[in-house]
């Protein structure tokens, strides 16, 4: 990870929670709002691993609170878990997998739903499991669209690391 | 001892020599405490923010902060929604024109409608400030003469279930405090300031679950407390079964009834049309649904009401 590689990933996170901010907010297909930031956070995640993950999904929910003027760190608890988790995917089992964006766009957004859900239950703030429900399949598909382009852009900025740079927890020996 | 069809690595792998675990992989060991470590400090940062953010989410540090951030963010927003305007008045364009024929119709019925009931509110408009004259009335502050309209256009908007909430591009540096009525282009209610920055601000929509706020039937009079309902609806709650509720009705903000608990909102604040009524044998009240005037999911600028020295 060069300081290059930091700054892009930076300037993909920042533009990506400014476009979900102030345009993809507006568009509601059936309940459901696509999360271009959550998508590109998998992106970037797959291909930098969990330390990169999990700070690029703490800064970039910290700008979308800001943005927003909501509850400062609401988001980014949910993304750096996110980031760190898809980060850890990346490095191990998804790695070199062509459906690994895919499966991990859906997964997570599932897991951010439900995040989501649970901290604001947590903060005893309205918590409407029923419309997140029936938002969720429309927001699983339109994030699914989005993966394939938003993988691409990422994948060109940040090409994929050798493998010898990613962590891994499987060591044969011999 | 190792079957006859095994391979020599699998050989390997099954072998008992045991390496100490410090020199086994140092640098993997060292990279997985480093990621481990990263996760924790950001989420503890993260519960730290929630924390103070939640337990002073008007005032602060903290908040002053984060109103400087969004005003420096505001640039960014305002390129990004000049960028994707033309998309949005393209498809609003054309999805106009599909219903443009039936919505024209229904204007013109209710325009007739509406006509006839303005010249009765002028009429009795000119009766009533007759008599406010007559009687010496004082009144507190009404909607709008007693208000001055801040414009200002929604920089960032509700994001889904969680979110009943718009960031505004005007604060405190044009006047707006929290707790001041916001309203949409018409004049229809549509929340209030929950904070105020320099120079935007949040505003709580009345679909916000937390919203809560007394209004008036103004056709017969009767009270209630308009809360947010189901849908895109509103719910007009706590109005006693025996009360006269009817379809149709407008239904405006009732304003401050006792001078110790002053109202948000002051007299006659357009809300929403009441859709349907009803009720159960069980239920002390009516359940009275409302649909708000103004378009809370598609807002593009709202003026907030502060009131006048």
């Amino acid at each position: 990870m060069t300081i290059a590689d930091g700054l892009k990933a930076a300037a993909l996170l920042f533009v990506a929670a400014i476009v979900q901010v102030s345009i993809f907010t507006q568009v509601h297909v059936f309940g459901g709002v696509p999360d271009v930031l959550l998508v590109t956070l998998v992106a970037v995640s797959l291909l930098r691993g969990t330390i990169v993950g999990a700070s690029g999904g703490f800064f970039a929910g910290l700008l979308v609170d800001t943005a927003r003027l909501g509850e400062l760190g609401l988001t980014s608890l949910v993304l750096t878990l996110a980031g760190y988790w898809i980060g850890r995917y990346g490095e191990t089992t998804g790695r070199d997998r062509a459906h690994a964006p895919f499966l991990s766009v859906a997964v997570v957004t599932v897991l951010y739903s439900f995040g989501l859900l649970l901290v604001h239950f947590v903060l005893g703030e309205p918590a409407p499991a029923g419309a997140m429900l029936r938002g969720l399949v429309p927001s699983i598909v339109m994030n699914l669209v989005l993966a394939a382009p938003v993988y691409a852009v990422v994948r060109r900025l940040l090409r994929p690391l050798e493998r010898a740079d990613l962590a891994t927890e499987v060591q044969l020996l011999g | 001892m190792a079957p006859p069809n095994r391979t020599a690595r699998v050989a390997v792998l099954a072998s008992s020599v045991q390496r100490s675990r410090s020199d086994r992989h140092p640098s993997r060991a060292r990279s997985a405490a480093v990621r481990r470590t990263v996760l924790v400090l950001l989420v503890l940062l993260a519960l730290a923010l929630l924390t103070i953010s939640f337990r002073s989410p008007t005032s602060g540090a903290l908040h002053d902060v984060q109103g400087y951030g969004a005003s420096a963010l505001r640039p960014f927003q305002v390129a990004a929604d000049r960028v994707a305007r033309p998309f949005r008045d393209a498809y609003n364009y054309v999805d106009g024109l599909t219903s443009a024929k039936a919505e024209n119709a229904k204007l013109r019925a209710e325009l007739k409608t509406w006509h006839e009931l303005a010249l009765a509110n002028l009429a009795a408009s000119k009766q009533n400030g007759t008599f406010k004259r007559m009687l010496h009335y004082e009144g507190g502050p009404t909607f709008p003469s007693g208000y001055r309209a801040v414009n200002a256009s929604v920089i960032s908007f509700p994001s889904g279930p969680f979110d009943n909430q718009l960031a505004i591009s005007a604060g405190s540096h044009s006047g707006i405090v929290a707790y001041a009525p916001v309203v949409d282009a018409y004049g229809n209610l549509i929340g209030h300031v929950a904070s105020a920055g320099p120079t935007t601000s949040r505003v709580m929509l009345i679909s916000d679950p937390e919203s809560a706020f007394a209004a008036v039937d103004l056709t017969t009079k009767v009270t209630g407390l308009v809360r947010d309902g189901q849908g895109n609806t509103l719910i007009l709650d706590r109005v006693p079964k025996e009360a006269s509720v009817r379809q149709g009705d407008v239904i405006v903000t009732e304003g401050t009834r006792n001078a110790l608990y002053p109202d948000i909102y002051p007299y006659g604040v357009p809300v929403g049309q009441v859709i349907s009524v009803g009720t159960s044998d069980i239920a002390s009240f009516l359940t009275v649904q409302v649909a708000p005037f103004a378009q809370l999911g598609s807002l593009d600028s709202v003026a907030v009401l502060v009131r006048k020295p």
